[in-house]
């Protein structure tokens, strides 16, 4: 039970970090945070469940390693366009 | 709960906070790999060694080696300086983080979970009947996205035309016509 109530607690502060960072790269970060806290739980259930819980979770780190590819090379094509990865100053998509 | 278990979890929550506080890029990643591990003990704890492993394995060792990778190409380890215009709306954030807390442990309110199960230690030999069984079409589905992800992300960084290739007075232009 308490690893749920630290994965729950995990998530939050992923959502906190995803709130006030100003990088992509660091908003990134928060949002592998969440991806961690949700396998977390995922295998926390798997305890009580069965072995689903834990192959759930590989697919999520599959999941996850797809979107840093893609997400890491969104951040290196855009900074090459702006020099800047701020994500405040992307708020339009005009290019 | 045992006292090792109570250490890991509170080193869990004190490497994320600091992953979503720390001004530096490059220590925020390094605690973001010292969660991770902290994580894969757990996994291991959990009777998920398999997964333990992986998350060592891909996580710790891959993806945030990427990530560190990444925020050296850019020069982005100085990862945030200068005017905050988030300063107001961080004790938003903080709230908002709070209220989703709230409902995900109103989830678990009274949640009775006998911890029964046989997981034969969370090793491969339990779980490769599973993911090459039932779990088959999830697996090639994930497969395929990764080769489309793998695909996307190296047709993303193609510069369109050289940089090297324009005359200096276009390539003014051409960053001019960016901005």
């Amino acid at each position: 039970m308490s690893y749920l109530f630290a994965s729950a607690l995990l998530f939050a502060l992923g959502v906190y970090g995803v709130l006030t960072r100003r990088t992509a790269i660091l908003v990134f970060l928060s949002i592998e945070l969440m991806l961690n806290a949700a396998n977390l739980s995922l295998v926390g259930f798997a305890r009580a469940f069965g072995l689903e819980g834990q192959v759930a979770a590989l697919m999520v780190i599959a999941i996850a390693a797809a979107e840093v590819a893609v997400g890491l090379g969104l951040i290196v094509a855009i900074f090459r366009q702006r020099e800047s990865t701020a994500v405040d100053d992307l708020s339009e998509l005009r290019g | 709960m045992t006292p090792w278990e109570a250490l890991a979890l509170l080193l869990l929550l004190f490497t994320g906070v600091l992953v979503v506080t720390l001004k530096n890029a490059i220590h925020a990643a390094l605690a973001l790999i010292g969660n991770f591990l902290i994580l894969a003990g757990i996994y291991v704890a959990l009777e998920a060694r398999f997964l333990g492993f992986i998350q060592i394995i891909v996580y710790a060792g891959a993806i945030v080696v990427l990530f560190l990778f990444v925020i050296m190409l850019l020069y982005a380890a100085q990862g945030e300086v200068g005017f905050d215009p988030l300063v107001r709306s961080r004790p938003l954030a903080a709230l908002l983080a709070l209220g989703v807390a709230l409902v995900l442990l109103s989830g678990l309110w009274g949640l009775n979970l006998a911890f029964t199960q046989d997981l034969k230690g969370g090793l491969p030999q339990a779980l490769g009947p599973l993911l090459y069984g039932d779990w088959l079409f999830v697996l090639l589905t994930v497969g395929f996205l990764l080769m489309a992800a793998t695909v996307v992300a190296v047709a993303l960084v193609q510069p369109a035309r050289p940089l090297d290739a324009l005359r200096p007075e276009e390539r003014k232009e051409e960053k001019e016509v960016v901005r």
